[in-house]
């Protein structure tokens, strides 16, 4: 998890990019000293060689041929490993060499060759340079250079494992310092669920580091301590007003209701006190839908987390609607899995289904079906009513939820508008998805709820 | 129908709302008290010996639910209705948490606060465990789960069975719609849908067609009530 993470991470990213950058630069630089180390040690082997030919050729220039011989033979026994050669068309003259190396045979000025296996030479590999004298002779002088080969075969190798750790370091420091990003945002990422979840309680933890990351957690959780502070007062500001209107609204009900049960009011008055009294009721009803609706926006998730059965649910709602369908001529059905598990509020989820339901029969088709169907899913519980009526219009069913929303053809039928708003709400409150589709004819609902936590699988 | 003998500490602070309530409760036979505030009411409440505790959520000097947890504290377990003109949900949760009994929403139907007091009474009250419920001609077998009038059986749902159950173990008490939803359902909250007056209207038509008096009857605005003619 946490490793899918790492390796989405836009820091890892940015790391390998500084890596590639800073490993080519090192590569390049790396390539600099070895080429300049090795071209430094080769120069001072062509000097050396090449001093060793000024001596040979002054002899030469000295007495000649015959000089240059015995200086050569000379110097091949007080030099050892030193290669000389001297020759004239093919044929040897002097020198410790006993042939003309085949890698040189042509050339003029430097060359490389490997020995040949002597008693006194071991084979190595020789640098030389070839002069043309002035009787047309060739003068090969040549000293090994196994030395300065391994030296720099011991640079090359100091330098690739240099290379190589650098890599090395500079990942396993680019994964850690990204796991570590990855981790404190990832701890802030599940603060943000769980609020998003679980209302305002939660904060994000501190590492006691002191660092960016607790600077930037103590900023966002003195954030949420201002929200949860703003919260509050609207809602007890909603409190105060919800007080305020009831008070004076309970008094006028309790006076109607004793004038309604007075002795001496005629037929007429009850009658009119009857029909003020069930009007205010309605108001009251519209009035509680709101706070209600209001209240689950707000918080009020004090009461989901519960195991909850929808199959049951939707049963006693089927059985407690049975009456109402069976008043319209219509049919109203249960189908599904046997046990639905979500967690919830079994209230909240049974008065918006309710509502569901008894849109469906009152929008429905008269005598129409109406079908309530439960699943248990790999992703969640899913619940689903569906009637046979004239449907809502595809542009009309995004409106539908708004408060006091009501579609132009059904004016007339009672309800107020604030049952799909209320079931929205409650919805929202379980995490939950509603999705409306055309049910050809008719229209379906369908309720997606997540699946319950494990924990609540357990009895 | 209602014990004289019974009494009520009202805590309420609005004056009017006070006097309908302290009206209401005492015309229905009870002997009222009032608390005009929270000190006032935990010093009333913890003197005597009431049977119901009617108490308002938000009350000067100490609110209702601080009220009911400081008696609950000292061991004082007299049932008590909140009255509140907060909303439901959160707050009735609360309300039930801090150890009342039952909540009631402002502005209430008096026939509902009534039930509501006369259910919380009859709680502290020794109950009976009958077998046998009767009411005019209307018998109900709480072993067997039948009904019948007349000597006819009538069938019926089982659900349908614990409504006329539950009204009838009630009757001449009117049922407010929440109640019945709050015993048979096992809900909490007031429908924001009919389909109560409709389910109760089929249980009407089984009981009550085709018979000499109607036992059903609708309460406008409250619930229903059953009972038989006097």
């Amino acid at each position: 998890m946490l490793l899918a993470k790492t390796l989405r991470s836009s820091t890892l990213r940015l790391a390998l990019l500084a890596i590639a950058i800073f490993g080519a630069t090192v590569i390049g630089l790396f390539s600099y000293v070895y080429g300049a180390t090795a071209s430094f040690v080769r120069s001072r082997a062509d000097r050396a060689i090449a001093a060793e030919e000024a001596v040979l050729l002054r002899a030469y220039d000295n007495a000649g041929r015959a000089g240059l011989i015995a200086a050569l033979e000379q110097r091949a026994a007080e030099q050892p490993g030193g290669q000389y050669l001297l020759d004239a068309s093919g044929i040897r003259l002097a020198g410790n060499l006993a042939a003309w190396p085949p890698a040189l045979v042509a050339a003029n000025g430097w060359g490389t060759f490997t020995a040949e296996r002597t008693p006194q030479a071991d084979g190595s590999l020789v640098r030389a340079t070839v002069t043309t004298l002035s009787d047309g002779s060739r003068l090969l002088v040549g000293q090994p250079i196994d030395d300065l080969d391994a030296f720099g075969r011991t640079i090359e190798t100091a330098l690739l494992l240099g290379i190589a750790l650098i890599f090395v370091l500079a990942g396993v420091a680019s994964v850690s310092v990204t796991r570590r990003t990855v981790g404190r945002i990832e701890a802030i990422n599940a603060t943000s669920r769980a609020i998003m979840q679980s209302g305002l309680g939660e904060r994000i933890p501190m590492r006691g580091s002191r660092d960016e990351w607790d600077q930037l957690a103590a900023n966002l959780n003195s954030m949420l301590d201002r929200i949860e502070e703003l919260m509050a007062q609207v809602k007890q500001v909603t409190d105060n007003v919800a007080h305020d209107l009831r008070t004076p609204l309970g008094r006028m009900r309790g006076r109607l209701d004793k004038a309604y049960g007075a002795e001496g009011a005629t037929e007429h008055e009850r009658a009119l006190i009857g029909d003020t009294l069930a009007d205010l009721d309605g108001v009251l009803r519209m009035f509680s839908s709101l706070t209600r609706i209001s209240q689950i926006e707000a918080n009020g998730r004090s009461e989901t987390g519960r195991p909850v059965d929808l199959a049951e649910i939707a049963r006693e709602v089927t059985e407690l609607f049975d009456a109402a369908a069976e008043d319209t001529g219509g049919r109203l059905a249960v189908t599904g899995d046997e046990a639905v598990r979500v967690a919830g509020d079994r209230d909240l989820l049974f008065d918006a289904l309710a509502n569901l339901v008894d849109n469906a029969i009152k929008h429905g088709r008269d005598g129409g079906h109406v079908t309530v169907a439960v699943s248990q899913r790999e992703d969640g519980g899913e619940i689903c009513v569906a009637d046979d009526g004239p449907g809502i219009p595809v542009q009309q069913r995004e409106q539908v939820f708004k408060r006091f929303y009501r579609l132009e053809g059904s004016r007339r039928t009672p309800g107020n508008g604030l049952g799909l708003s209320l079931v929205a709400a409650v919805v929202r409150l379980h995490g939950a998805r509603i999705e409306m589709e055309d049910n050809a004819p008719g229209l379906k609902v369908r309720l997606r709820f997540p699946p319950a936590p494990a924990e609540l699988h357990q009895p | 129908m209602v014990s004289a003998r019974r009494r009520i500490l009202v805590v309420e602070d609005d004056p009017e709302t006070a006097a309908q309530l302290v009206d209401s409760l005492s015309t229905n036979g009870y002997r009222v008290d009032l608390a005009v505030d929270g000190d006032d009411g935990l010093s009333r409440g913890r003197s005597a010996d009431y049977a119901v505790l009617a108490i308002d959520r938000m009350l000067p000097v100490l609110d209702g639910l601080s009220l009911i947890q400081c008696l609950r504290e000292e061991g004082i377990t007299t049932p008590a209705l909140i009255i509140s003109a907060l909303g439901e949900i959160d707050e009735r949760v609360r309300g039930l948490r801090a150890g009342g009994d039952d909540y009631l929403v402002k502005p209430f139907a008096f026939a509902e606060l009534l039930a509501r007091v006369e259910a919380l009474a009859r709680r502290s009250a020794t109950v009976i465990k009958e077998t046998l419920l009767r009411v005019g001609d209307l018998e109900l077998d709480l072993v067997s789960r039948t009904a019948n009038r007349g000597g006819r059986e009538i069938e019926l749902l089982p659900r349908e069975f614990q409504v006329l159950e539950y009204l009838v173990r009630n009757q001449g008490q009117v049922v407010p719609r929440a109640m019945l939803l709050q015993h048979v359902w096992d809900l909490h909250f007031d429908p924001t849908t009919n389909v109560i007056d409709v389910y109760v209207g089929r249980v009407r038509k089984k009981i009550d067609d085709q018979q000499a008096y109607p036992l059903i009857h609708t309460v406008r605005g409250v619930g229903f009530c059953v009972r038989a003619p006097s």
